[in-house]
């Protein structure tokens, strides 16, 4: 070919080929991190060994608290605080169905959100974890000897508890900060437009140190924004307490667009030893409401429902000086208060910098009256006054920060799907890490007290996608774990979580588990229907119930043949687990009960509540694998039609219906030889 | 019309049914929570999601930053594409099977004007949908942010990057486009346009006949192979392979062109007025005879400007062109008489 075609030829193959070459390379945004180096190691817990760390994540819309060892991301339980779990009988026994009941009736579930550990002098004592129910506002008090739900107590006059529970540095109280505004006075039927004229928000103060004596200090009436965190001053900002509220456009529909127009929304101060004054001088007014107090007795493991009556409210207007509103851009969410309680971050949802207020300047500034304007009686104080620095470009969608004691802190970006670390004092943005995907809560093990124990950063994400394999539409959360022990951040591990984790609470291993509970004292227990022995066992019936206290032990029920139940009877199995030895706990689950099952832990009596609706055999079983003849710890009820004359008989001990005749209950022996041996 | 510009009309018609059947242009878009991407394309009449229901969450997630949903049936143009698309394949098809110049020259520049004027409308609806936001109801609201997606590239938007390029249907137009441009080229009168346009065309990484500047003092003369000292008097002359060939003066130059004129891609001169500057040897304008001793004894020296080289002129000396100073080269043979000259000096043959 000429050498003008040859030219033509080539040029348009080049053509053809820079441009194949130059679509190849285009670029298709960032590539998913990998990890490098030897983090393995870091995070691998050897068989026998133990994590270093306690962390408990809130089940979110579960209810519950999963317990998770860090740093190996293991799920060592998952603990029932506000919804039924039929696994264990939560809920679903007598003794612990009082635990969910309220002003409303017995609520099966709720939406626990934030965990936090109790604190004494600032820091994680150990003693206990509380949790906040969100749906129906209650707060929730978890022993950290026994791993079990204690106390729970209804907040009055509140709609989503969200913004809860929240300790002060010396364990006095935790708080509760209503998301939901509703008419306060009480709540009542009005238009739902009068928002701005009847809803109210609060901040309620609960006394929550003394087990079983939870109660409502005082609750500061609010105008009707969304509280949405909160957190306590410490060190120079002691005896205050920080609310983020959102919402002050006072929207009550389309929250999305009509609660997103400000520029700024206020976090409320709250100088919370003002208002206890105030309290006691009798500024505040005994308002009537109606909210349940739960508390499991100790020694009986029976827990017990109450009513309040009224409850302390106090209105700003009446205490000055107490509250004060910072503006804050924009939709803040997340307000957290750094280890040496002069800085508060605020975590915008909308804004496109993190705003820090110096405690020191809003000191100066209330003092010298800096005030933008009131709100129902509350000073808003000017920006520029209070504000110590903001961060610049951090990143998209802040949300929550938390602070490792050296001087940084850790800020979630939910819309960048990135944890971004920076300097306080200085703003400046130290490094980044992207996370899996859009993160909403951080938490580093003490990471919200006065001395952090720093080391690790846990990041709890929203979206998971393809973190794991797929599993159908409905996916578990994913969390990352994430080492801040260097300069820069480091990934060290992906696992999946159960519920939705919102916020979470570690400490050291050390601190706890050597005051765990093995088993129940039976020699202390003060159940009412407690066998301490099997001759201790026996039926006997009060009309139309029947009681059957039974014993359960390797590998036998005691009594384990039961005959004469009617149709139309209510039976109460009071079965207690005898034994006392570490993790030998037994089950209990009869044929189509309308119940769950009962799990008894060593030493602890449970009750079960059955309604045979036909006349049959039905047969028993131990459900918890407890021994090498787990297989044969079973029996059978016998039912009979309403009105027959079959006696009602177990095959209790010879002594054991000795002892019953003469305590005056009536049983009969059984009659078919074999049966009644004494064991 | 020549065979070879009517078969590229009608190949060039032929792509650009590739419209029809492939996307046109696509938008890619990642972010940090969407491993799995999503994005949408622009086909002929219609924008569709890369997925079926990629449209709806694009507008979904536009929502929170105030954009207009994107509705194929608001943009007008979609409707008209098929059918000036259509007309285009239509046309090309008929200058190919009529093989007549005017109306290949016709169709190319339509086709042009509509490409143009497609990316044109495309970039205006970007800056549209990415500035005329809802700001009253937007939940996202970034101080100065926009949101126009690229033309082609990639650009960040918030979270997303976001990455625009033509789709097999575009790039297979792109080429039809370039092979009706050599349909016209090709089918020009004009012989030495044909060379200029085509090595423009061509994107080899040759550099397209530009000339390197002489290594005065270390290259030697491709035709006498002498020392190139004199930066008055240096040339060059850029083969078709894209191979610079350097000479001590314009007769050398010359001599070489003769004889060696169809591999020649470009040639170069240096402006006399102006040591060390080459410029293209067809447009230059040569005096003979004057004052000037040439390397090889020709004396002709070369002038950018007119003015200066008729000052020369009036100084002395006859005015030539290239094809003259070719012609003179051929005839006398003058530069090789000068070597032999050389040779009979020395005694000693090459």
């Amino acid at each position: 070919m000429t050498p003008r075609t040859r030219s033509l030829v080539i040029g348009t193959l080049s053509a053809i080929a820079a441009g194949g070459l130059l679509y190849a390379c285009r670029s298709t945004g960032p590539k998913p991190g990998l990890v490098t180096g030897d983090v393995a190691s870091k995070v691998y817990v050897a068989p026998g060994q133990h994590d270093e760390y306690y962390a408990f994540l809130s089940g979110g819309f579960n209810g519950q608290v999963g317990v998770y060892g860090l740093p190996s991301g293991r799920l060592l339980k998952f603990l029932p605080v506000f919804s039924q779990n039929p696994e264990n009988g939560w809920g679903y026994t007598e003794e612990t169905k009082p635990m969910l009941m309220t002003s409303h009736g017995f609520v099966p579930w709720d939406d626990s959100h934030h965990p936090e550990l109790s604190q004494s002098n600032g820091t994680p004592d150990g003693r206990w974890l509380f949790i906040n129910g969100n749906n129906t506002p209650r707060i929730a008090r978890i022993d950290l000897t026994t791993f079990e739900t204690d106390e729970i107590i209804e907040i009055p006059n509140a709609g989503g508890g969200h913004a809860s529970p929240f300790t002060t540095p010396d364990g006095k109280y935790v708080v509760s900060a209503t998301r939901f505004s509703v008419p306060t006075g009480p709540n009542r039927d009005v238009p739902i437009s009068t928002y701005a004229q009847n809803f109210k928000g609060n901040l309620s103060f609960v006394a929550a140190n003394e087990p079983g004596k939870m109660r409502i200090a005082f609750q500061i009436l609010m105008p009707g924004y969304n509280y949405d965190l909160g957190h306590a001053g410490k060190g120079p900002s002691d005896g205050w307490f920080f609310f983020t509220s959102y919402n002050s456009e006072q929207a009550y529909e389309k929250l999305e667009q009509n609660a997103s127009k400000a520029d700024k929304d206020y976090i409320a101060a709250v100088n919370y030893r003002n208002a206890e004054a105030c309290v006691t001088s009798g500024k505040a007014k005994q308002t009537p409401a109606r909210y349940a107090h739960n508390h499991v007795d100790p020694t009986s493991r029976v827990a017990r429902h109450t009513m309040e009556t009224s409850v302390t409210t106090l209105d700003p207007r009446d205490c000055p000086n107490t509250v004060f509103y910072l503006p804050t851009p924009k939709s803040p969410h997340g307000v957290d208060v750094d280890p040496t309680g002069q800085y508060i971050v605020a975590g915008g949802k909308l804004a496109t910098v993190i705003p820090v207020h110096s405690f020191d300047k809003l000191q100066a500034a209330i003092t010298a009256k800096k005030f933008d304007k009131e709100i129902d009686g509350i000073p808003v104080l000017n920006y520029e006054s209070i504000v110590a620095g903001e961060v610049q470009n951090p990143g998209l969608g802040p949300l929550h920060t938390e602070f490792d004691g050296k001087g940084n802190a850790y800020t979630s970006m939910f819309i960048s799907s990135e944890v971004v670390k920076w300097k306080l004092g200085t703003w400046e943005v130290l490094d980044r890490i992207p996370v899996y995907y859009s993160v909403g809560h951080i938490m580093i093990p003490g990471g919200d007290s006065k001395a952090p124990f720093g080391k690790y950063l846990v990041a709890m994400n929203k979206i998971t996608k393809d973190r794991y394999l797929p599993t159908g539409p409905e996916l578990a959360q994913s969390a990352q774990l994430i080492d801040i022990s260097g300069d820069k951040m480091k990934m060290l591990l992906d696992f999946p979580t159960i519920g939705e984790p919102h916020y979470a609470q570690a400490l050291p291993a050390t601190l706890i588990k050597d005051k765990q509970v093995k088993f129940h004292q039976l020699a202390k227990s003060t159940h009412p229907h407690v066998v301490k022995a099997e001759l201790e066992t026996g039926i006997s019936r009060q009309g139309k119930t029947v009681h059957v206290k039974m014993a359960a032990i390797r590998s036998h029920f005691a009594p384990d043949n039961i005959e004469g139940v009617q149709v139309g009877d209510t039976v109460l199995f009071h079965v207690t687990n005898i034994e006392q030895d570490w993790d030998i706990l037994h089950g209990f689950a009869i044929l189509g009960a309308e119940n769950a099952e009962l799990i008894l832990q060593p030493g602890e009596t449970r009750t079960f509540k059955w309604v045979p609706k036909t006349a049959q055999v039905y047969p028993f079983y131990c459900t918890d694998f407890c021994s090498a003849l787990h297989q044969e710890m079973s029996g059978y009820v016998r039912v009979s039609p309403a009105g027959s004359n079959v006696p009602l008989v177990a095959n209790i001990s010879k002594k054991a219906a000795t002892q019953a005749a003469r305590a005056g209950v009536t049983v009969a022996q059984p009659a078919a030889a074999g049966a009644g041996e004494a064991r | 019309m020549n065979t070879r510009s009517r078969l590229l009309a009608a190949a060039a018609s032929i792509l650009l049914i590739g419209m029809f059947v492939w996307p046109i242009w696509r938008i890619d878009l990642t972010a940090p929570q969407y491993p799995e991407g999503l994005g949408m394309e622009i086909r002929i009449g219609t924008i569709a999601g890369l997925t079926p229901y990629d449209l709806d969450r694009i507008n979904n997630l536009n929502h929170y930053i105030g954009m207009k949903a994107i509705e194929p049936e608001a943009i007008p143009e979609l409707a008209v594409m098929p059918w000036l698309v259509g007309g285009l394949i239509a046309m090309g098809l008929l200058v190919a099977a009529l093989g007549r110049r005017p109306m290949l020259y016709a169709w190319t520049t339509a086709f042009a004007t509509v490409a143009i004027a497609g990316v044109a409308d495309f970039w205006r609806w970007s800056y549209d949908y990415g500035h005329n936001l809802d700001f009253e109801n937007a939940i996202i609201k970034v101080p100065g942010m926009s949101y126009q997606p690229p033309l082609i590239g990639t650009k960040q938007l918030l979270n997303f990057t976001a990455t625009s390029w033509p789709g097999v249907g575009g790039s297979l137009a792109f080429l039809a486009m370039a092979l009706a441009i050599t349909a016209v080229v090709l089918a020009w009168r004009t012989r030495t346009a044909r060379p200029v346009v085509a090595a423009a065309l061509t994107l080899a990484a040759c550099g397209g006949g530009k000339p390197r500047p002489i290594a005065y003092d270390e290259a030697t003369c491709a035709s006498c192979h002498m020392g190139i000292t004199d930066r008055r008097f240096g040339a060059e002359l850029v083969t078709s392979k894209g191979k610079v060939l350097s000479f001590d003066s314009i007769e050398c130059l010359a001599t070489f062109y003769v004889r060696h004129r169809d591999v020649a891609r470009s040639v170069w001169v240096t402006d006399y007025a102006r040591p060390g500057t080459l410029v293209p040897a067809d447009s230059a304008h040569y005096v003979r005879g004057g004052e000037t001793q040439s390397p090889m004894g020709v004396g002709i020296v070369a002038y950018a400007d007119s003015g200066l080289a008729a000052r020369a002129v009036a100084r002395g000396g006859e005015r030539l062109g290239w094809s003259e100073v070719v012609t003179l080269v051929e005839q006398t043979g003058a530069p090789h008489a000068a070597l032999h000259l050389i040779e009979r000096g020395v005694g000693a043959s090459r």
